[in-house]
């Protein structure tokens, strides 16, 4: 008859001690990281020993049996489903894209002051009112001066408006430069990867989980896929490659980086900032312009019609003095300047002192053209935050949701954690009691045995 | 199936929610203290045009308003003016009907030819009324005085109509030339018989003394100071129907104003009611989130182990 070891039972129970104070360290471990960025919790996978085979004579009719020997941790698990990381960086690109976008737009938009008292609207509103006093009153110089004041006034808010939005662009531009430059985020993210990809490169190869750097290197690309689109292949031996945007190069591919690299149409934060500030190339019409521009070539578009309108009436012909003069094309709102002085206004074409035909022309313009274009910027503004907030707040929703079915499957429930707690104490407490019966078992064989009479 | 729930999860679905309401709270506010439902154009992008629009409409209006009082004071002194040279023609024809009895001798003629020739300077002082420093009777050379008293006869404004616009798109003239009533225009051939030639004709005739000057002031200078009441009585009925016709333009303007303004309150103002049961509602719900709130992201398992 095959014999098992006398002392079978306390490696058995021993087993079990050692199987539940790991399983103890990983609840620790999940515990003191449930508030860690783009910590996956973990998971000790207990599982029967293997068993210990006897080939024959264990059982009375001589047969042979496996013999359970306790249990083993066969892995620390990273409990994670990759398929909504995938979701979630899709949908964090639109929500950098669309987050990037609407900060830029809200400050053209502060920057209107439309509807009030103080935006281009009712300078242009008092504009053609001191037009229509100085016909009221032609033969008194100091309504026109006053009419030049107000188109002082005008021209000034034109101008603030055009400078506002360079200031904007120039930020833009700035931000854009910052984040892709040697130090920017995308610089400093990529070499992490790198460095991290051989990390668990190393570990990989030495047949351990590295968990806790694959947290790391997900939290990332979570990071850079709100700048721009972001794919990830996986090159088999836990190193990752990464393409970034429309870069030609992949961003990250084990542990080489590169970059800086060209990008036209990155999505993302990164696509947003540049679709801003694209350049308008008026002849040909080579390319789209950015929003900003396209506000821009508005505003232009705008003062010109104005300006060109009143030059018309107050300098009938052109041989004499424009009221209003300005640069170059593309630069219209920023040069426009009042011409004349107020001794220089020109209310009438003849010389009478009570004639106003010109300035009874010049205020007729109100609610014309040029007020109906300006009135058309400001509405295309005010649509354009309006979508771009919608996406925004739509995009922040699908991201959270996302977020949460992640945090669903990955996240740290300390109710969970607590219960597991207990449970594995009591697993080590049983296997302590079980090790305690063998050894009162071994302690009956060998210290009471065989002393009869004694 | 039963979604697991971790405590990242809680917690920051608690906060999304808190921050939700308190945005929803803070616009509500905003609302509630500025009085406008429309702060920013993106709050309604169509509004603000017709916000946009409406200040246009009301800043017009103001200013037509502006227009036509201007207009009206014009009106008044034209009137006033008016009225005294018409008095001025009643007075001549009295002492041209005194003038052209026979029981008057050459002496008693040349009195009454004096009254006359002081008629003529008065009417003359009138035709250079003024109004905020500008001659109202000449044409639009409103810095040129229109007759020299004292002086010749003749008109030394111009033929220029004096315009303001009183509604959208509708300009008027505002003034009386002299030189159609008084006359002495240089432009026509003179004598043009209006006023001021009658009253010299008047005045000629008184002392010339003939058969022909006295059957001439019974009869063509009569007529002809009858012609001239009858023209300053129509001119001055057209300056009535101009006065009208500002007056009917200022009702209209303050109706059109008071519709404006509805209609600007109407996109650009909010409503209070509304905004008030909005902003109390708002914060019941922010409570509750908040005690919620307070009450998961407390409690757990761990409470209730020893």
């Amino acid at each position: 008859m095959t014999q098992i070891s006398t002392f079978f039972g306390l490696q058995q129970t021993l087993r079990g001690l050692l199987a539940h104070q790991r399983a103890l360290d990983v609840t620790g471990h999940n515990i003191t990281n449930a508030n860690t960025e783009g910590y996956s919790r973990q998971d000790a996978v207990m599982a029967a020993a293997t068993p210990y085979d006897i080939e024959a004579g264990l059982l009375v009719d001589g047969g042979g049996a496996m013999l359970g020997g306790g249990v083993d941790i066969q892995a620390f698990r990273r409990i994670r489903d990759g398929f909504l990381d995938l979701q979630y960086r899709a949908q964090n690109m639109k929500l950098g894209e669309y987050t990037g976008t609407s900060d830029a737009l809200e400050q053209v938009e502060q920057g209107l002051s439309e509807p009030g008292e103080n935006g281009i609207a009712a300078q242009l509103d008092k504009f053609w009112s001191a037009w229509s006093a100085v016909a009221n009153n032609p033969e008194n110089l100091a309504t026109r001066q006053n009419l030049v004041e107000q188109a002082r006034i005008l021209s000034g808010s034109i101008k603030d408006l055009d400078a506002r939005v360079t200031t904007i662009e120039n930020q833009v531009n700035a931000e854009y430069a910052s984040v892709t430059g040697p130090n920017g985020d995308v610089k400093s993210m990529a070499d992490e990867i790198a460095k991290l990809n051989g990390a668990i490169k190393f570990a990989v190869a030495d047949g351990d989980q590295p968990n806790d750097l694959y947290d790391r290197r997900d939290v990332l690309l979570d990071k850079l896929s709100s700048l721009a689109q972001v794919s990830v292949t996986d090159l088999g031996n836990g190193a990752i490659s990464v393409n970034f945007g429309d870069a030609a190069t992949p961003l990250v591919n084990d542990a080489t980086v590169t970059w800086p690299q060209t990008l036209t149409n990155p999505g993302g934060k990164l696509g947003a900032l540049l679709q801003l500030t694209a350049p308008l190339v008026p002849v040909p019409p080579s390319t789209t312009p950015g929003t900003l521009e396209s506000y821009r070539a508005d505003l232009n578009a705008f003062a010109k019609k104005v300006a060109d309108d009143v030059n018309l009436l107050h300098n009938p012909g052109g041989t004499g003095t424009n009221f209003f003069t300005y640069g170059a094309p593309g630069t219209e709102a920023a040069s426009l300047t009042v011409n004349v002085a107020a001794t220089g206004v020109r209310y009438a074409t003849g010389t009478a002192s009570g004639s106003n035909d010109i300035a009874i022309a010049i205020a007729k313009l109100r609610g014309g053209a040029g007020d109906q274009q300006y009135q058309a910027l400001v509405a295309r503004i005010g649509s354009d935050v309006r979508n771009t907030d919608r996406l925004e707040s739509s995009a922040s929703t699908l991201a959270g949701a996302i977020n949460d079915r992640r945090q669903s499957t990955s996240g740290v429930s300390m109710d969970e954690e607590m219960t597991n707690l207990i449970k594995f104490q009591r697993g080590y407490q049983a296997s302590a009691r079980a090790m305690n019966t063998v050894d009162e078992m071994l302690d009956q064989l060998i210290n009471r045995t065989g002393r009869v009479g004694l | 199936m039963t979604m697991r729930l971790s405590n990242q999860m809680l917690s920051r679905n608690t906060l999304g929610d808190l921050t939700k309401v308190s945005n929803q709270l803070y616009n509500t506010q905003r609302k509630m203290s500025s009085g406008k439902e429309i702060t920013k154009p993106s709050d309604d992008p169509f509004g603000t045009t017709r916000a946009v629009t409406g200040r246009r409409d009301l800043e017009e209006i103001n200013q037509l308003q502006k227009n036509v009082d201007d207009a009206s004071a014009f009106q008044g002194v034209t009137e006033v003016a008016l009225s005294r040279i018409t008095d001025v023609v009643q007075r001549a024809r009295e002492l041209l009907v005194q003038g052209a009895s026979d029981s008057n001798g050459a002496a008693e003629r040349a009195s009454i030819a004096k009254e006359i020739n002081q008629l003529i300077e008065t009417a003359k002082t009138e035709g250079n009324a003024s109004y905020a420093g500008r001659y109202i009777f000449s044409g639009t050379a409103t810095t040129t005085r229109p007759y020299a008293v004292g002086g010749t006869d003749a008109y030394a404004g111009d033929a220029g109509n004096i315009v303001r616009t009183i509604g959208p798109g509708v300009s008027i003239p505002v003034n009386v030339r002299g030189a159609d009533f008084l006359g002495g225009d240089p432009t026509v051939t003179q004598p043009d018989g209006l006023l001021l030639t009658t009253l010299r004709d008047i005045s000629a005739h008184l002392t010339g003394g003939t058969a022909a000057d006295a059957n001439a002031l019974r009869t063509t200078d009569l007529q002809n100071l009858d012609r001239n009441l009858d023209n300053i009585t129509s001119i001055r009925a057209t300056v009535g129907a101009t006065t009208n016709r500002l007056e009917t333009a200022t009702a209209r303007l303050r109706e059109l104003q008071e519709a404006s303004s509805n209609n600007l309150s109407k996109v650009e103002d909010a409503d209070m009611a509304k905004t008030l049961t909005d902003f109390s509602l708002q914060q019941a719900v922010y409570q509750s989130a908040l005690k919620t709130g307070a009450n998961i992201v407390q409690n757990s398992l761990l409470d209730f182990l020893r």
